[in-house]
């Protein structure tokens, strides 16, 4: 469970975040949708902890983020915008010591390893160094650091950005699962498909504020739009970063 | 957090050991200062091979009987010259022949100006030492005759010598050989710098300019705790390569001949313990620099820049210390680098200034590592480091 609770970030003169609230619920995929620089980074930036909003605040499951950042780092897995690989160590590596660093010892951090390579598909790739992996390979090596804890809450910023028809699929089957496990998923994306295929429910921010939030039905519905398309541009205003 | 600590301490290392390049360079550093030694005193010991006596062959010893006796009284080794004396000065293989000619005898005795033909090839550095004393041993029996041929005319021979110019050579092979000696101490701190650069570079720059600095902070785990392990790697990183820098110091010395230099040295166990525990405390406050500095630097060569500028500070200290010793004064090994540098020379020459050095200088490097470690510790809350990438 994730509540943002009036959001705020200002970055000197730029407001990057002006209001954002929404709660987004486990066993659900909530989809953070926005044209460029709506403020989704920034966003979940402050939901990750890694920026310290300048007005309200979230929480993970009831552990509020500014107060107490640690303990909801840990509740959370994450793949941020930047998902840099040590290039001399394996993706099994990788997994290993991430799980290390959230306390996972001896055979429990083994199973859960062998467990994420399984469900990664990532046989092939999990004992070769992460030098020269492609992109697809390289976000799996990420998703595999960032789920070793077995967190319940999952957060991920543009997790299909730059990736093949394949890996897209098997990002999109991993959300999916981790969902049937009750897990709260929240993602963002500028791309309206990703969000449509995916999203049980739609966050649309635009100009660092909250301008509509219910499932893709309600969103048509509340436009008085046919396409769901068509209910993002109204509600958007512009055609803007909704088109790739 | 110790588990932390050790985590992050244990990949950092397995991660750099597989960098062979980084860790030929982390090698390499520390040998350079032994070589330097072993080169620049066999060559010293050559020199000194020099003061030999000068070896002088002669074509027509018998013309000049009393300048013979002139040149061996003043130490040269006459022998006959050989026949094909000029292709072997040439060749190398003969410095400088001294020819008497025919008429030498004649002019001589009518009091004209006799002469003689030093026979060298000048284009040969060798025998440049050997060619200026023959020269100013021949100058200086001139010069003894001309004295002589005044006084017997009644005239005080200064008359004819208004200015005289006396060399002071400063450079006596002991002098050479104790400036080299002081660089000792000057390497081996330079070893704390050389040894943690790249780790230093690769942990902070490096972690940015991946962008994995970013999942890394995402961990459950306090930030000090990340820049501890990353801290302690670089620090034994450091350490190894001062371990390696003396154990190459102490094989070097054996094959040098200190002693026929004059040199009064140590470099024995307890000496090279005393050494360590002079310069090992610096590694805490030079790696904690080095991550304080990597940390602003937006990729790995940035770093590595920077981390090259910041080697020059111990060189400064370092270099005036062995070109003119001071006195050591106590506040001197509370300046980290200052103090190391003064310590190990100090031991090394075998003198003993109690424990209290020796505390001082590890305790202001350890207070100059925390001080540093915060600050780094800090920078890693800021948006502008964490997101900050070129």
């Amino acid at each position: 469970m994730i509540e943002a609770i009036h959001l705020h970030k200002r970055f000197g003169t730029v407001t990057a975040v002006e209001d954002v609230s929404f709660s987004a619920a486990d066993g659900v995929i909530t989809g953070l949708l926005g044209p460029n620089g709506a403020g989704k980074t920034t966003t979940m930036r402050m939901l990750y902890t890694l920026v310290r909003p300048d007005g309200g605040t979230a929480r993970v499951d009831g552990v509020d983020v500014v107060r107490d950042p640690e303990a909801a780092r840990r509740a959370l897995g994450v793949l941020p915008d930047a998902r840099g690989l040590y290039p001399r160590l394996t993706a099994r590596e990788h997994a290993r010591y991430y799980g290390e660093l959230h306390g996972l010892r001896g055979a429990a951090l083994d199973a859960r390893v062998a467990e994420l390579v399984e469900l990664l598909d990532m046989k092939d790739i999990a004992d070769r160094r992460a030098e020269g992996f492609s992109q697809g390979e390289r976000v799996k090596v990420a998703l595999a650091r960032a789920l070793v804890h077995g967190p319940r809450n999952v957060l991920l910023d543009e997790p299909t950005n730059g990736l093949d028809v394949m890996s897209t699929r098997a990002v999109r089957a991993l959300l999916r699962r981790l969902k049937a496990q009750g897990c709260c998923v929240v993602f963002s994306s500028h791309v309206m498909q990703e969000v449509a295929a995916l999203c049980d429910r739609i966050v649309v921010v635009a100009r660092g504020r909250v301008v509509a939030d219910g499932t893709a039905d309600a969103l048509r519905a509340h436009t008085g739009k046919d396409s769901l398309e068509e209910a993002f541009v109204s509600i958007i205003g512009s055609e803007q970063g909704l088109m790739e | 957090m110790r588990h932390l600590i050790g985590t992050v301490f244990r990949k950092e290392l397995r991660d750099h050991f597989r960098d062979t390049r980084a860790l030929g360079t982390a090698v390499l550093w520390p040998l350079l200062g032994p070589t330097v030694f072993l080169v620049m005193f066999n060559l010293m010991a050559s020199w000194y091979r020099q003061d030999r006596p000068l070896e002088l062959p002669v074509v027509g010893r018998a013309r000049a009987p009393s300048l013979m006796a002139f040149l061996e009284r003043y130490g040269a080794h006459l022998s006959e010259a050989p026949a094909d004396y000029e292709e072997r000065i040439r060749a190398g293989s003969l410095d400088a022949v001294l020819v008497v000619p025919e008429d030498y005898a004649q002019d001589f005795s009518a009091g004209h100006t006799a002469s003689v033909h030093l026979v060298v090839d000048s284009s040969r550095n060798q025998a440049r030492h050997t060619i200026e004393r023959a020269h100013r041993l021949l100058q200086a029996y001139g010069q003894q005759l001309g004295g002589q041929r005044l006084s017997a005319r009644g005239v005080v021979p200064e008359l004819a010598v208004p200015v005289q110019v006396e060399e002071l050579d400063l450079s006596t092979p002991e002098r050479s050989a104790a400036s080299v000696l002081n660089m000792v101490p000057l390497f081996l701190v330079l070893a704390t710098f050389a040894g943690g650069m790249s780790l230093a570079s690769d942990t902070m720059a490096g972690e940015r300019e991946r962008g994995s600095l970013e999942p890394l902070l995402l961990n459950p785990v306090p930030r000090g705790a990340l820049v501890a392990g990353k801290w302690l790697a670089t620090v034994s990183m450091a350490c190894g390569a001062v371990l390696l820098s003396l154990v190459a110091y102490m094989l070097v010395v054996r094959r040098v001949p200190l002693e026929d230099l004059g040199l009064k040295a140590r470099f024995d166990g307890p000496a090279a313990l005393g050494m360590l525990a002079a310069v090992l405390p610096l590694a805490l406050a030079a790696s904690a620099v080095q991550m304080w500095v990597s940390t602003y630097a937006r990729s790995y060569k940035e770093a590595q820049t920077y981390l090259s500028l910041l080697m020059v500070l111990p060189m400064l200290p370092g270099m005036v210390l062995a070109l003119s010793p001071m006195q050591s004064q106590t506040w001197m090994f509370a300046v980290p680098v200052l103090g190391q540098e003064l310590l190990a020379g100090e031991v090394m020459r075998g003198e003993w200034l109690g424990p209290v050095p020796f505390l001082l200088a590890a305790l202001s490097s350890a207070v100059a590592a925390f001080v540093c470690l915060r600050f780094t510790t800090r920078l890693l809350s800021r948006e502008r480091i964490i997101f900050g990438r070129s």
